[in-house]
């Protein structure tokens, strides 16, 4: 899994942000056994108890479980996936508008913009 | 754990001490042909080669000799103050048992090329007459011996020759922390380490002749010559003795001294660069 | 019981004072950047606490305890400069270190070297120097100590090596332990840290959370070091 970092905010939640993308996208399967915090952080090259932190915060959120003796596990809830994915969405989208409303579109033709640029693909 | 640093010391320094005794062992084979009448011979090329034979083992008794002292000096240098002291002064022993561990490799090494030195010569000059002759030798001063130690003066000759090993262990000892002491002193300073080690050394051997021309003087101001003289004439063996434990004495004040500058230093002056 | 701790130290050379009136507190389970720029007294005080010096004045405890033989088992040091004796070959280093560490774990060194393709009998004097580094942090980390303290382990290293040094560290970290990392190569090691301190001219400026500066100043640590020590 390809990991990447940016300065501005705490690392955790930046893996929070990239482990949720990775379950919705299908690299982490629904109901999958996940590598053990101590690989998963060797893998993003960050400390141990800041990938424990944000695997606890993801199992608040009823994203992964774990089973006391066996590890950590991604829900094989689908409705809490499907929300999940969602979210993502909305929040890239709200991305977007915000940094077109910037370059001066309005609402009306942000929605032209996205719709030329759908179809012109 | 002193056991175990023991352990790693002999193992460090043995890599240099045994290959030397071989050298030595192999010189002293090839100078024993010369004992064999390479000189004697008519051939001006046995000559030579008598003569080269001859020069190679005192070289290696020579260089044998050294090493023994550089090693020593090495060690400590190296092992403890140069780079390696990162690793050595934050293993989990004291500094006692660091100065200790240094202190009896280094006095058994030069007890060993001592010893080694003593087989040189006899392997040089093996030769059936002339160990025959030792041999009777040996026969006839072990008969002496034995004599002596049943007869009325066993107790003394025993004890003098106790005296003797212990002030050759003792002053050997000393010498070796002399060294030491000079190269924690030198090495506690920031620059200019080796050469103030050197001062140090020298400072100390002045100060050691000072302080004896001092007490030699002192002794001479009470007049103690002509008692000693008394004394030597009545009781010779009481003379001996006291002779003796004195030089251990003093020997032992040395090592403690230098022994307390020693590990004074490492402790609270250490100054690895 | 914090794992570290200072109390108004001093060390002073001569008249140049190294550090100045530092006091902290380093608690156990914690991965921390000792940062600040060439000189500012990070190796000072890192010798300090594996007892290569001794304070001016002031206090410094290992466990509650003075630096000395307890703390130096429970200690795993990774100095500056290569200390292992360059004459032994891999096998004997790690005798070496099972004989005197009783933490060693001697299996993990053994796989470590392994995978760098160590033969045990290679002598260390026949390693390219970045090579001896390696192994020298391979023995550091087998230890399963209390507290770490690596002195510049990514200094003057490729970019290869750093990654590399970096996930030994990671891989072999223990929860319990506390590791104490001295760099000047901030933007290297951040990810790795939770708590970072600030020191220049042997002064503790700043000791805080990676996370805390993150989330209320909106920068790295690499930013904010770039501004606190702006020349």
């Amino acid at each position: 899994m390809h990991w990447q970092f940016s300065n501005d905010m705490p690392i955790y939640t930046q893996l929070i942000e990239q482990i949720k993308v990775a379950i919705v996208s299908g690299v982490f399967l629904p109901g999958e056994r996940l590598p053990s915090v101590r690989d998963l952080a060797v893998d993003a090259g960050v400390n141990p108890n800041t990938m424990q932190r944000a695997m606890a915060e993801l199992e608040r959120d009823k994203l992964v479980f774990s089973q006391r003796t066996s590890g950590r596990y991604v829900t094989e809830d689908h409705m809490v996936i499907h929300a999940l994915k969602a979210d993502l969405a909305r929040i890239h989208v709200a991305r977007c508008v915000e940094a077109l409303e910037r370059l001066g579109y309005t609402r009306e033709d942000i929605l032209d913009v996205l719709t030329n640029s759908l179809k012109g693909e | 754990m002193l056991k175990k640093l023991l352990k790693h010391e002999f193992r460090a320094t043995a890599r240099t001490m045994l290959p030397m005794y071989l050298i030595l062992l192999v010189a002293s084979l090839g100078a024993n042909l010369t004992t064999r009448g390479l000189l004697e011979t008519e051939y001006p090329i046995l000559d030579t080669i008598g003569v080269i034979l001859v020069m190679l083992f005192v070289m290696a008794i020579i260089a044998v000799c050294v090493m023994t002292l550089v090693t020593m000096i090495e060690r400590f240098c190296k092992n403890l103050l140069g780079d390696e002291g990162y690793l050595s002064m934050t293993l989990p022993v004291s500094v006692h048992q660091q100065v200790w561990t240094k202190l009896i490799v280094s006095v058994v090494w030069f007890a060993a090329t001592a010893a080694a030195v003593v087989i040189a010569f006899c392997i040089m000059a093996f030769d059936l007459g002339v160990v025959k002759q030792a041999l009777d030798v040996l026969v006839g001063l072990l008969r002496e011996l034995w004599q002596n130690m049943s007869a009325y003066y066993a107790l003394n000759g025993t004890a003098i020759v106790l005296e003797l090993v212990v002030l050759v262990v003792v002053g050997l000892a000393a010498n070796c922390l002399r060294f030491y002491a000079a190269m924690a002193l030198g090495y506690s300073f920031a620059n200019y380490k080796l050469p103030l080690a050197v001062v140090f050394f020298f400072v100390i051997g002045g100060v050691e002749k000072f302080l004896l021309s001092l007490a030699m003087n002192l002794l001479h101001i009470v007049n103690v010559a002509d008692l000693f003289d008394q004394i030597l004439i009545q009781h010779p063996m009481t003379m001996t003795h006291t002779v003796f434990v004195g030089c251990i004495v003093s020997q032992l004040i040395l090592s403690g001294i230098f022994y307390f500058l020693t590990t004074y230093c490492l402790k609270n002056r250490l100054n690895l660069e | 019981m914090a794992i570290l701790e200072c109390k108004n130290l001093f060390k002073k050379y001569g008249a140049v004072e190294a550090l100045s009136d530092v006091t902290l507190s380093i608690d156990s389970g914690r991965i921390i950047g000792l940062l600040g720029p060439n000189g500012s007294g990070k190796t000072t005080l890192i010798k300090l606490a594996n007892g290569l010096l001794m304070p001016s004045s002031g206090e410094i405890l290992i466990d509650g305890k003075a630096p000395g033989r307890e703390s130096h088992a429970i200690v795993s040091y990774l100095p500056e400069r290569t200390a292992i004796p360059i004459w032994m070959n891999a096998k004997q280093l790690m005798d070496y270190y099972e004989d005197f560490y009783a933490d060693f774990n001697r299996s993990a060194a053994e796989e470590m070297l392994e995978h760098l393709g160590i033969r045990p009998n290679q002598k260390i004097r026949q390693m390219s120097k970045g090579t001896r580094e390696k192994v020298q942090l391979i023995m550091v980390m087998s230890r399963q100590a209390k507290l770490y303290f690596l002195d510049e382990p990514i200094g003057g290293v490729d970019p290869a090596t750093r990654d590399y040094i970096l996930s030994t560290i990671i891989s072999n970290y223990n929860p319990e332990a506390s590791v104490i990392i001295s760099t000047h190569l901030i933007s290297d090691v951040e990810k790795v840290l939770d708590d970072v301190l600030f020191i220049n001219n042997g002064r503790l400026m700043l000791q805080t959370s990676v996370d805390q500066i993150r989330e209320e100043k909106g920068m790295s640590v690499d930013e904010l070091f770039r501004e606190v020590f702006k020349c």
